[in-house]
């Protein structure tokens, strides 16, 4: 088999613009059966017929826009855009395509001033103090990615809908993600999809070429790219966790495969120091009955529903 | 001999809303009935969702519980098999199946496998089962209940064809999942088990008919796909994969003498010969005899 895998089938039936491993492929039309029921259980349960996310211009994002518009209609959602002053505007225009497409309402929050009033701007000190300004691009992402929970937890309120998270399953299992801000979310129905089955599905739904050719980035500085920063391809990590977790494969099995062996390590190191953002944060055990150890119901319990 | 006309209700249960859910079986047990249904099934906890964890306690009910007896009155001369969290005596809990005929409580059947890993959590909330039996039914054939897990084990529909059942009915409450293009039907999920069915109407020689609900509990969507097979291995009824729906097919029991005469397997079973290697094989694997397929060097361990 290749490792390239074989060119993705676009809605219109000509070769999507990236590779998608064989092993990874989905079928499409039960994935949208299945994430449409999940949305919309997901609301009903917790009492709600609204959505809202931030939409920013790339393929997860744009992904879980159209899947949300499809199982409760567009003017259902909200979608927010918030760029900070370095995103590309590329980015802004993107995502308007979306919303213009979809129909969907939009919101557009700069977060520029929330994150420059704590780490400061122009030689100004911000609420960080001094040594702000010379905050790592790691700290500023992550302000931004709270930030921009922060605001979408605010709509959530004034749109009247749930937050719903546009995470895949590549990120979370490498940690590419911050907690408690693009984390954070009522639920996440491409959480369980590789970056790869992501692109399969968004050239399915007709998600705008330009958003599935851009390389992903996290738009932290302009040129940024996630390949880049990482050092690999997203088809080949994606073939490389898919046998590793989902294939229950060991070290040597996936280095017979063709794996490079130090790949596999680095990989399986930033599985492992990433657990604990995939969990919720462990309660010291005291009492005879505990949430989360032996005190556990469902969360959309009955009586759970907004009333 | 009149067909059969079977009912299979692919219902999305509400968790642990009893109340809701019972309205829903009185509601389709009676449009079954209209459209002459002879056989109703609802799935594996049909009556207050799967994903329950703490709430089994809070919703279980015992075998006589009045609510059940008015399921029952209300199949009138329909049979309907319906699942519950029941509560014995001593205050166990199991998943079981009730055979509602002729206004009563027919029989329980409490599950008896509890699977216990990968997504599934069940023996930490529930206890297993100690019984299968195939029983009379209304129908004029032996019926055996199974539910979910129950016969991903090869000696449950061996046991219940055995011991005169010809139909076999399990309920589910099966979560889909593995979306690879690859599966005939687009489901790993669905794809496995339509394999497991078919082969046991085959080598039982039996009616299966599988109720599996729909719907999403927390993470988990049901994936639904119920069917009615044949004898001989044939699907006669394939219902649509996560549509809620009463989706009925009219069946020819009759076609179990024509399969049994045809293909005498359960004829020539050896029960005799499965107790006596069973026994053995028990006897082996508790170290009261020496282990014939051990490795060399096990015995000397010991």
């Amino acid at each position: 088999m290749s490792g390239a895998g074989s060119p993705g089938d676009g809605a219109d039936g000509t070769a999507a613009p990236f590779p998608i491993p064989d092993e990874l492929r989905i079928d499409t039309a039960v994935a949208r059966r299945v994430i449409g029921a999940f949305i919309r259980g997901q609301l009903a349960q917790a009492g709600f017929d609204r959505a809202v996310l931030g939409l920013s211009g790339g393929i997860d994002s744009a992904l879980v826009a159209y899947l949300a518009a499809e199982a409760i209609g567009a003017d259902r959602l909200l979608c927010v855009l918030m760029p900070y002053r370095t995103s590309s505007p590329a980015s802004v225009a993107d995502a308007d395509d979306v919303v213009r497409r979809l129909g969907c309402a939009r919101d557009l929050v700069e977060i520029t001033g929330m994150v420059d009033a704590y780490f400061g701007e122009d030689g100004r000190a911000g609420a960080a103090g001094p040594e702000g300004s010379s905050a790592s691009q790691l700290r500023r992402g992550n302000l931004m990615a709270r930030m921009r929970m922060a605001v979408l937890y605010d709509r959530s309120v004034t749109w009247g809908g749930l937050v719903v998270g546009t995470g895949n399953k590549t990120e979370a299992l490498i940690g590419y993600t911050t907690l408690f801000g693009d984390s954070a979310c009522a639920f996440a129905p491409i959480g369980d999809l590789y970056k790869s089955q992501v692109r399969q599905l968004a050239a399915e739904m007709g998600v705008p070429d330009p958003i599935l050719r851009k390389a992903p980035s996290a738009d932290l500085w302009p040129g940024q790219t996630d390949e880049s920063e990482a050092g690999f391809s997203y088809p080949e990590l994606d073939r490389l966790l898919h046998a590793m977790i989902d294939r229950r494969r060991t070290r040597e099995e996936l280095v017979a495969a063709g794996f490079a062996a130090d790949l596999v390590a680095r990989v399986e190191r930033m599985v492992a120091t990433s657990e604990f953002k995939r969990q919720m944060p462990p309660v010291a055990k005291l009492g005879p009955r505990t949430a989360g150890v032996d005190y556990l119901y469902p969360r959309r319990r009955p009586g759970s529903a907004r009333p | 001999m009149q067909p059969l006309r079977i009912a299979v209700a692919q219902i999305a249960p509400r968790l642990g809303l009893v109340d809701e859910n019972l309205e829903r079986h009185h509601a389709l047990l009676a449009e079954a009935r209209a459209s002459g249904a002879g056989l109703v099934v609802f799935p594996e906890l049909g009556l207050t969702g799967y994903l329950l964890q703490d709430l089994a306690g809070e919703v279980a009910m015992r075998a006589d519980d009045r609510r059940l007896v008015e399921l029952a009155a209300a199949a009138g001369d329909a049979s309907a098999v319906v699942s519950f969290v029941e509560e014995s005596t001593d205050h166990r809990l199991f998943i079981s199946a009730a055979l509602l005929e002729e206004g009563a409580v027919r029989h329980v059947h409490r599950k008896v496998y509890l699977p216990t890993y990968g997504l599934f959590d069940e023996r930490r909330f529930y206890a297993a089962g100690d019984a299968l039996r195939a029983v009379p039914s209304r129908l004029g054939v032996g019926m055996g209940l199974a539910i979910c897990e129950d016969v991903w084990h090869l000696s449950v529909p061996a046991l219940l064809a055995l011991d005169g059942a010809q139909v076999i009915v399990n309920v589910s409450a099966s979560p889909g999942r593995d979306l690879a293009s690859t599966h005939e039907t687009g489901l790993g999920t669905a794809t496995s088990w339509r394999q497991i069915l078919r082969t046991y109407a085959q080598l039982t020689t039996s009616f299966v008919v599988f109720c599996n609900r729909v719907g999403v509990d927390e993470t988990i969507s049901f994936w639904g796909g119920s069917e009615v097979i044949a004898p001989d291995g044939e699907a006669l009824l394939s219902a649509p994969l996560y549509d809620e729906g009463l989706f009925t097919v009219d069946v020819e029991l009759g076609d179990i003498r024509r399969e049994r005469i045809a293909l005498p397997l359960l004829r020539d079973e050896r029960p005799e010969l499965t107790q006596r290697e069973v026994d053995r094989i028990v006897r082996e694997r508790a170290g009261l005899a020496p282990d014939t397929t051990a490795e060399p060097d096990a015995g000397d361990a010991a």
